[in-house]
Protein backbone atom coordinates (compact mmCIF):
# COMPACT_ATOMS: atom_id res chain seq x y z
CA UNK A 1 0.00 0.00 0.00
CA UNK A 2 1.24 3.49 -0.50
CA UNK A 3 0.51 6.52 1.37
CA UNK A 4 -1.10 9.73 0.99
CA UNK A 5 2.35 11.93 1.60
CA UNK A 6 4.26 9.83 -1.05
CA UNK A 7 5.93 11.39 -3.62
CA UNK A 8 3.36 11.76 -6.28
CA UNK A 9 4.78 10.63 -9.78
CA UNK A 10 5.89 12.67 -12.17
CA UNK A 11 2.83 12.07 -14.52
CA UNK A 12 0.33 12.91 -11.84
CA UNK A 13 0.92 16.83 -13.14
CA UNK A 14 -2.29 18.85 -13.77
CA UNK A 15 -1.99 22.17 -14.71
CA UNK A 16 -4.01 25.12 -12.73
CA UNK A 17 -5.49 28.18 -13.54
CA UNK A 18 -7.11 30.07 -10.53
CA UNK A 19 -8.57 32.59 -12.47
CA UNK A 20 -10.45 30.34 -14.52
CA UNK A 21 -11.28 27.82 -12.15
CA UNK A 22 -13.15 30.29 -9.87
CA UNK A 23 -15.06 31.60 -13.12
CA UNK A 24 -16.93 28.39 -13.84
CA UNK A 25 -16.99 27.73 -10.09
CA UNK A 26 -19.01 30.63 -9.76
CA UNK A 27 -21.17 30.51 -12.25
CA UNK A 28 -22.34 27.25 -11.32
CA UNK A 29 -22.50 28.45 -7.62
CA UNK A 30 -24.63 31.75 -8.79
CA UNK A 31 -26.97 29.10 -10.77
CA UNK A 32 -27.32 26.54 -7.83
CA UNK A 33 -25.70 23.87 -9.61
CA UNK A 34 -23.24 21.43 -8.69
CA UNK A 35 -20.79 19.85 -10.67
CA UNK A 36 -18.77 16.56 -10.23
CA UNK A 37 -15.40 18.05 -10.77
CA UNK A 38 -15.62 20.14 -7.68
CA UNK A 39 -17.54 17.59 -5.66
CA UNK A 40 -15.46 14.72 -6.57
CA UNK A 41 -12.27 16.92 -6.17
CA UNK A 42 -11.39 15.99 -9.75
CA UNK A 43 -7.95 16.44 -10.53
CA UNK A 44 -8.45 17.94 -13.98
CA UNK A 45 -10.34 20.75 -12.53
CA UNK A 46 -7.97 23.03 -13.87
CA UNK A 47 -7.67 21.75 -17.09
CA UNK A 48 -11.58 21.17 -17.69
CA UNK A 49 -12.97 24.72 -16.46
CA UNK A 50 -10.30 26.88 -18.49
CA UNK A 51 -11.25 25.37 -21.48
CA UNK A 52 -14.91 25.91 -20.06
CA UNK A 53 -15.79 22.13 -19.97
CA UNK A 54 -17.93 20.85 -16.87
CA UNK A 55 -19.99 17.86 -15.70
CA UNK A 56 -22.84 18.60 -14.19
CA UNK A 57 -23.70 16.47 -11.00
CA UNK A 58 -27.43 16.44 -10.59
CA UNK A 59 -30.31 15.76 -7.50
CA UNK A 60 -27.66 17.51 -5.19
CA UNK A 61 -24.84 17.16 -3.66
CA UNK A 62 -25.02 14.28 -1.06
CA UNK A 63 -25.60 10.26 -2.41
CA UNK A 64 -27.22 7.73 -0.67
CA UNK A 65 -24.36 5.01 -1.02
CA UNK A 66 -20.78 5.84 0.68
CA UNK A 67 -18.37 4.27 -1.99
CA UNK A 68 -14.93 4.06 0.02
CA UNK A 69 -12.82 5.50 -2.67
CA UNK A 70 -15.44 8.70 -3.53
CA UNK A 71 -15.26 12.20 -2.28
CA UNK A 72 -18.92 13.18 -2.65
CA UNK A 73 -20.15 13.40 0.35
CA UNK A 74 -22.96 11.07 1.27
CA UNK A 75 -25.92 11.10 3.73
CA UNK A 76 -30.22 11.40 3.19
CA UNK A 77 -30.14 14.11 0.18
CA UNK A 78 -33.32 16.99 -0.03
CA UNK A 79 -35.93 16.44 -2.35
CA UNK A 80 -34.91 17.26 -6.16
CA UNK A 81 -35.01 20.76 -7.14
CA UNK A 82 -37.71 21.65 -9.92
CA UNK A 83 -35.33 24.42 -11.19
CA UNK A 84 -32.43 22.31 -11.91
CA UNK A 85 -33.61 21.27 -15.14
CA UNK A 86 -33.62 24.94 -16.55
CA UNK A 87 -30.51 26.05 -14.69
CA UNK A 88 -28.45 23.39 -15.80
CA UNK A 89 -30.12 23.99 -19.77
CA UNK A 90 -29.17 27.62 -19.33
CA UNK A 91 -25.34 27.05 -18.49
CA UNK A 92 -25.00 24.36 -20.66
CA UNK A 93 -25.82 27.31 -22.79
CA UNK A 94 -23.97 30.03 -21.53
CA UNK A 95 -20.41 27.56 -21.21
CA UNK A 96 -21.34 27.11 -25.09
CA UNK A 97 -21.31 22.68 -24.73
CA UNK A 98 -21.40 21.22 -28.16
CA UNK A 99 -21.34 17.87 -25.78
CA UNK A 100 -23.18 18.24 -22.20
CA UNK A 101 -22.12 15.46 -19.71
CA UNK A 102 -24.57 14.71 -16.74
CA UNK A 103 -23.91 12.28 -13.11
CA UNK A 104 -26.24 11.90 -10.65
CA UNK A 105 -25.40 11.07 -7.15
CA UNK A 106 -27.36 7.65 -6.17
CA UNK A 107 -30.76 8.24 -5.01
CA UNK A 108 -31.61 4.95 -3.39
CA UNK A 109 -34.57 6.98 -1.50
CA UNK A 110 -36.75 7.68 -4.50
CA UNK A 111 -39.07 5.44 -6.26
CA UNK A 112 -37.34 5.45 -9.71
CA UNK A 113 -33.39 6.35 -8.86
CA UNK A 114 -34.25 10.10 -9.95
CA UNK A 115 -34.79 8.89 -13.44
CA UNK A 116 -37.41 10.98 -13.75
CA UNK A 117 -36.10 14.03 -12.74
CA UNK A 118 -32.48 12.92 -14.93
CA UNK A 119 -35.01 12.38 -18.39
CA UNK A 120 -37.01 16.25 -17.48
CA UNK A 121 -33.24 17.40 -17.89
CA UNK A 122 -31.89 15.83 -20.97
CA UNK A 123 -35.34 17.30 -22.28
CA UNK A 124 -34.49 20.64 -21.02
CA UNK A 125 -30.57 20.61 -22.48
CA UNK A 126 -32.38 19.86 -25.77
CA UNK A 127 -35.11 22.06 -25.87
CA UNK A 128 -32.76 25.25 -24.65
CA UNK A 129 -29.51 23.91 -26.80
CA UNK A 130 -31.33 21.94 -30.29
CA UNK A 131 -28.06 20.79 -31.48
CA UNK A 132 -26.21 19.08 -28.41
CA UNK A 133 -25.29 15.80 -27.87
CA UNK A 134 -25.72 14.40 -24.13
CA UNK A 135 -24.12 11.82 -22.24
CA UNK A 136 -25.42 10.48 -19.47
CA UNK A 137 -24.23 8.75 -16.60
CA UNK A 138 -26.44 7.23 -14.31
CA UNK A 139 -26.40 5.23 -11.13
CA UNK A 140 -27.28 1.73 -10.97
CA UNK A 141 -31.07 2.80 -10.78
CA UNK A 142 -31.19 -0.03 -8.05
CA UNK A 143 -30.95 -2.00 -11.41
CA UNK A 144 -35.04 -1.50 -11.88
CA UNK A 145 -35.91 -1.62 -15.84
CA UNK A 146 -38.68 0.72 -15.89
CA UNK A 147 -36.36 3.47 -14.34
CA UNK A 148 -33.45 2.49 -16.94
CA UNK A 149 -36.67 2.46 -19.41
CA UNK A 150 -37.33 6.41 -18.59
CA UNK A 151 -33.52 7.34 -19.11
CA UNK A 152 -34.10 5.49 -22.43
CA UNK A 153 -36.80 7.40 -23.65
CA UNK A 154 -35.03 10.32 -23.04
CA UNK A 155 -32.67 9.38 -25.85
CA UNK A 156 -29.18 10.19 -24.63
CA UNK A 157 -26.41 10.21 -27.10
CA UNK A 158 -24.37 7.61 -24.58
CA UNK A 159 -26.16 6.60 -21.63
CA UNK A 160 -22.80 5.41 -18.88
CA UNK A 161 -22.97 3.93 -15.94
CA UNK A 162 -19.54 3.20 -14.14
CA UNK A 163 -18.96 -0.57 -12.82
CA UNK A 164 -15.85 1.50 -10.77
CA UNK A 165 -13.91 -1.41 -9.48
CA UNK A 166 -13.45 -5.29 -10.66
CA UNK A 167 -16.46 -7.75 -9.28
CA UNK A 168 -14.05 -9.35 -6.12
CA UNK A 169 -13.47 -5.27 -4.32
CA UNK A 170 -17.00 -4.29 -4.88
CA UNK A 171 -18.13 -5.91 -1.08
CA UNK A 172 -15.14 -4.20 0.31
CA UNK A 173 -14.97 -0.70 -1.80
CA UNK A 174 -18.74 -0.32 -3.39
CA UNK A 175 -21.17 -0.81 -0.90
CA UNK A 176 -24.58 -1.50 -1.64
CA UNK A 177 -24.03 -2.18 -5.28
CA UNK A 178 -23.34 -5.01 -7.37
CA UNK A 179 -20.82 -5.88 -10.02
CA UNK A 180 -23.41 -8.48 -11.69
CA UNK A 181 -26.08 -5.58 -11.78
CA UNK A 182 -24.27 -2.87 -12.70
CA UNK A 183 -22.78 -5.55 -15.88
CA UNK A 184 -26.94 -5.32 -15.91
CA UNK A 185 -27.99 -2.24 -16.26
CA UNK A 186 -25.66 -1.49 -19.34
CA UNK A 187 -26.35 -5.03 -20.95
CA UNK A 188 -30.07 -3.48 -20.70
CA UNK A 189 -29.77 -0.70 -22.35
CA UNK A 190 -27.67 -2.02 -25.26
CA UNK A 191 -30.21 -4.86 -26.02
CA UNK A 192 -33.06 -2.34 -25.62
CA UNK A 193 -31.80 0.71 -27.15
CA UNK A 194 -28.80 -0.93 -29.70
CA UNK A 195 -28.85 2.87 -31.26
CA UNK A 196 -27.84 4.59 -28.06
CA UNK A 197 -24.27 4.46 -27.14
CA UNK A 198 -23.04 2.92 -23.71
CA UNK A 199 -19.90 3.64 -21.73
CA UNK A 200 -18.27 2.66 -18.76
CA UNK A 201 -15.33 3.81 -15.93
CA UNK A 202 -13.23 1.85 -13.72
CA UNK A 203 -9.98 2.75 -11.82
CA UNK A 204 -6.92 0.86 -11.11
CA UNK A 205 -4.86 0.90 -7.91
CA UNK A 206 -7.57 -0.15 -5.64
CA UNK A 207 -6.05 -4.01 -5.47
CA UNK A 208 -7.01 -5.53 -8.08
CA UNK A 209 -4.42 -7.82 -10.54
CA UNK A 210 -3.65 -6.72 -14.68
CA UNK A 211 -5.46 -10.17 -14.92
CA UNK A 212 -8.51 -9.17 -12.97
CA UNK A 213 -8.43 -6.00 -15.19
CA UNK A 214 -8.67 -7.94 -18.26
CA UNK A 215 -11.92 -10.22 -16.76
CA UNK A 216 -13.52 -7.03 -16.17
CA UNK A 217 -12.84 -5.41 -19.80
CA UNK A 218 -14.18 -8.79 -21.40
CA UNK A 219 -17.53 -9.00 -18.92
CA UNK A 220 -18.29 -5.70 -19.84
CA UNK A 221 -17.47 -5.76 -23.37
CA UNK A 222 -19.91 -8.74 -23.19
CA UNK A 223 -22.59 -6.69 -22.56
CA UNK A 224 -22.05 -4.85 -25.61
CA UNK A 225 -20.15 -1.58 -24.13
CA UNK A 226 -19.04 0.68 -26.75
CA UNK A 227 -16.60 3.36 -24.77
CA UNK A 228 -14.55 2.65 -21.87
CA UNK A 229 -12.18 4.50 -19.77
CA UNK A 230 -10.06 3.55 -17.28
CA UNK A 231 -7.96 5.63 -14.83
CA UNK A 232 -6.06 5.81 -12.17
CA UNK A 233 -7.14 6.23 -8.20
CA UNK A 234 -5.91 8.85 -6.09
CA UNK A 235 -6.92 8.41 -2.73
CA UNK A 236 -9.38 11.86 -1.82
CA UNK A 237 -8.39 11.67 1.81
CA UNK A 238 -6.57 9.46 4.75
CA UNK A 239 -10.48 8.40 5.29
CA UNK A 240 -10.97 6.51 2.33
CA UNK A 241 -9.56 3.48 0.98
CA UNK A 242 -5.79 2.92 0.70
CA UNK A 243 -3.79 3.59 -2.95
CA UNK A 244 -2.26 -0.20 -3.54
CA UNK A 245 -0.34 1.21 -6.55
CA UNK A 246 0.67 3.62 -9.41
CA UNK A 247 -0.12 2.35 -12.90
CA UNK A 248 2.29 3.62 -15.31
CA UNK A 249 1.22 5.32 -18.48
CA UNK A 250 2.94 2.64 -20.33
CA UNK A 251 0.53 0.53 -18.68
CA UNK A 252 -2.22 2.44 -19.13
CA UNK A 253 -1.32 2.50 -23.06
CA UNK A 254 -1.27 -1.52 -22.74
CA UNK A 255 -4.97 -1.50 -21.43
CA UNK A 256 -6.05 0.26 -23.98
CA UNK A 257 -4.51 -2.22 -26.96
CA UNK A 258 -6.19 -4.46 -25.13
CA UNK A 259 -9.74 -2.86 -24.90
CA UNK A 260 -9.29 -2.33 -28.65
CA UNK A 261 -8.91 -5.70 -29.45
CA UNK A 262 -11.86 -6.41 -27.57
CA UNK A 263 -13.72 -4.07 -29.55
CA UNK A 264 -14.55 -0.99 -27.64
CA UNK A 265 -14.72 1.62 -30.02
CA UNK A 266 -14.04 4.50 -27.31
CA UNK A 267 -11.00 3.83 -25.05
CA UNK A 268 -9.71 6.90 -22.63
CA UNK A 269 -7.51 5.11 -20.67
CA UNK A 270 -4.31 7.33 -19.09
CA UNK A 271 -3.16 7.91 -15.43
CA UNK A 272 -5.69 11.17 -15.09
CA UNK A 273 -8.43 9.28 -17.42
CA UNK A 274 -12.28 10.22 -15.32
CA UNK A 275 -15.39 8.95 -16.89
CA UNK A 276 -16.05 12.42 -18.41
CA UNK A 277 -12.51 13.42 -19.14
CA UNK A 278 -12.09 14.50 -23.04
CA UNK A 279 -15.86 12.81 -23.04
CA UNK A 280 -16.73 15.07 -26.35
CA UNK A 281 -13.67 13.74 -28.36
CA UNK A 282 -14.39 9.97 -27.52
CA UNK A 283 -18.21 9.80 -28.47
CA UNK A 284 -16.93 11.83 -31.64
CA UNK A 285 -14.45 9.03 -32.12
CA UNK A 286 -17.01 6.25 -31.54
CA UNK A 287 -19.67 8.36 -33.33
CA UNK A 288 -17.63 8.46 -36.67
CA UNK A 289 -16.55 4.82 -36.28
CA UNK B 1 -0.30 47.32 -8.74
CA UNK B 2 0.65 44.79 -6.31
CA UNK B 3 -0.98 41.65 -6.06
CA UNK B 4 -1.03 39.04 -3.51
CA UNK B 5 -0.55 35.38 -4.76
CA UNK B 6 -2.63 33.40 -2.44
CA UNK B 7 -2.74 29.93 -2.11
CA UNK B 8 -5.87 28.35 -4.20
CA UNK B 9 -8.74 25.93 -2.04
CA UNK B 10 -7.31 23.16 -4.52
CA UNK B 11 -10.72 21.54 -3.53
CA UNK B 12 -14.02 22.84 -1.10
CA UNK B 13 -12.90 21.29 2.02
CA UNK B 14 -8.77 21.44 1.61
CA UNK B 15 -7.44 22.60 5.19
CA UNK B 16 -3.90 22.97 3.57
CA UNK B 17 -1.51 22.10 0.55
CA UNK B 18 2.35 22.02 0.71
CA UNK B 19 4.11 24.27 -2.01
CA UNK B 20 6.56 21.95 -3.22
CA UNK B 21 8.43 23.89 -5.55
CA UNK B 22 8.90 27.42 -6.67
CA UNK B 23 9.55 27.85 -10.33
CA UNK B 24 10.15 31.78 -9.87
CA UNK B 25 12.56 33.89 -7.51
CA UNK B 26 12.01 37.41 -6.31
CA UNK B 27 12.61 39.47 -9.54
CA UNK B 28 11.54 37.58 -12.20
CA UNK B 29 9.04 39.06 -15.08
CA UNK B 30 6.33 35.97 -15.61
CA UNK B 31 3.13 36.06 -18.00
CA UNK B 32 -0.10 35.00 -17.61
CA UNK B 33 -0.72 31.33 -17.32
CA UNK B 34 3.45 30.68 -16.75
CA UNK B 35 3.20 28.05 -14.16
CA UNK B 36 4.93 29.84 -10.89
CA UNK B 37 4.63 27.22 -8.48
CA UNK B 38 3.62 24.01 -7.59
CA UNK B 39 0.96 22.64 -4.76
CA UNK B 40 1.02 18.99 -3.71
CA UNK B 41 -2.35 17.75 -2.63
CA UNK B 42 -3.93 14.39 -1.64
CA UNK B 43 -4.28 13.22 -5.30
CA UNK B 44 -1.33 15.33 -7.25
CA UNK B 45 0.78 18.17 -7.77
CA UNK B 46 -0.92 21.06 -9.59
CA UNK B 47 1.08 22.90 -11.58
CA UNK B 48 -0.20 26.94 -10.90
CA UNK B 49 -0.29 29.62 -13.41
CA UNK B 50 0.03 33.37 -12.82
CA UNK B 51 -2.85 35.40 -13.10
CA UNK B 52 -1.55 38.40 -14.39
CA UNK B 53 1.60 39.11 -16.00
CA UNK B 54 4.06 41.36 -14.02
CA UNK B 55 7.34 41.14 -11.92
CA UNK B 56 7.53 38.59 -8.40
CA UNK B 57 8.51 41.21 -5.85
CA UNK B 58 8.16 38.88 -2.79
CA UNK B 59 8.56 35.35 -1.67
CA UNK B 60 7.19 34.99 1.80
CA UNK B 61 6.41 31.13 1.89
CA UNK B 62 9.67 28.29 1.38
CA UNK B 63 9.27 25.47 -0.76
CA UNK B 64 7.95 21.99 1.54
CA UNK B 65 5.87 24.65 3.63
CA UNK B 66 2.49 23.23 4.28
CA UNK B 67 -0.09 26.14 4.33
CA UNK B 68 -3.97 26.86 4.70
CA UNK B 69 -6.00 27.87 1.15
CA UNK B 70 -5.62 31.97 1.29
CA UNK B 71 -2.32 32.29 2.42
CA UNK B 72 -0.37 34.64 0.98
CA UNK B 73 2.53 32.99 -0.90
CA UNK B 74 4.12 36.15 -2.65
CA UNK B 75 3.23 39.09 -4.26
CA UNK B 76 3.17 40.35 -8.17
CA UNK B 77 4.22 43.88 -9.38
CA UNK B 78 1.41 43.36 -12.39
CA UNK B 79 1.38 45.41 -15.67
CA UNK B 80 -2.13 45.88 -14.38
CA UNK B 81 -3.23 49.61 -14.35
CA UNK B 82 -5.93 49.37 -11.80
Amino acid sequence: MTDNKEKKPEWLKVKYNGAAVREVAEMMKGMGLNTVCREANCPNIGECFASRTATFMILGDKCTRDCRFCSVAHGLPLPPDPDEPPSVAKAVKKLGLGHAVVTMVTRDDLPDGGAGHFAAIIDEIRRVNPNITVEALISDLKGDERSIDVMLEARPDILGHNVETISRLYSSVRLGAEYERSLGVLRYAKEKRPDIYTKTGFMVGLGETDDEIMSLLRDVRKTGCDIVTIGQYLRPSEAHVPLDRYVTPEQFSKYEIQAKKLGFTGVVSSPLARSSYHAAKSFSETANN
Amino acid sequence: MKKNIAMPALKPDMKEGILCRWNVEAGDSVSAGDVIYEVETDKVVAEIEADSSGTISDIFVEEGDAVEPGTVLAQIETDDIV
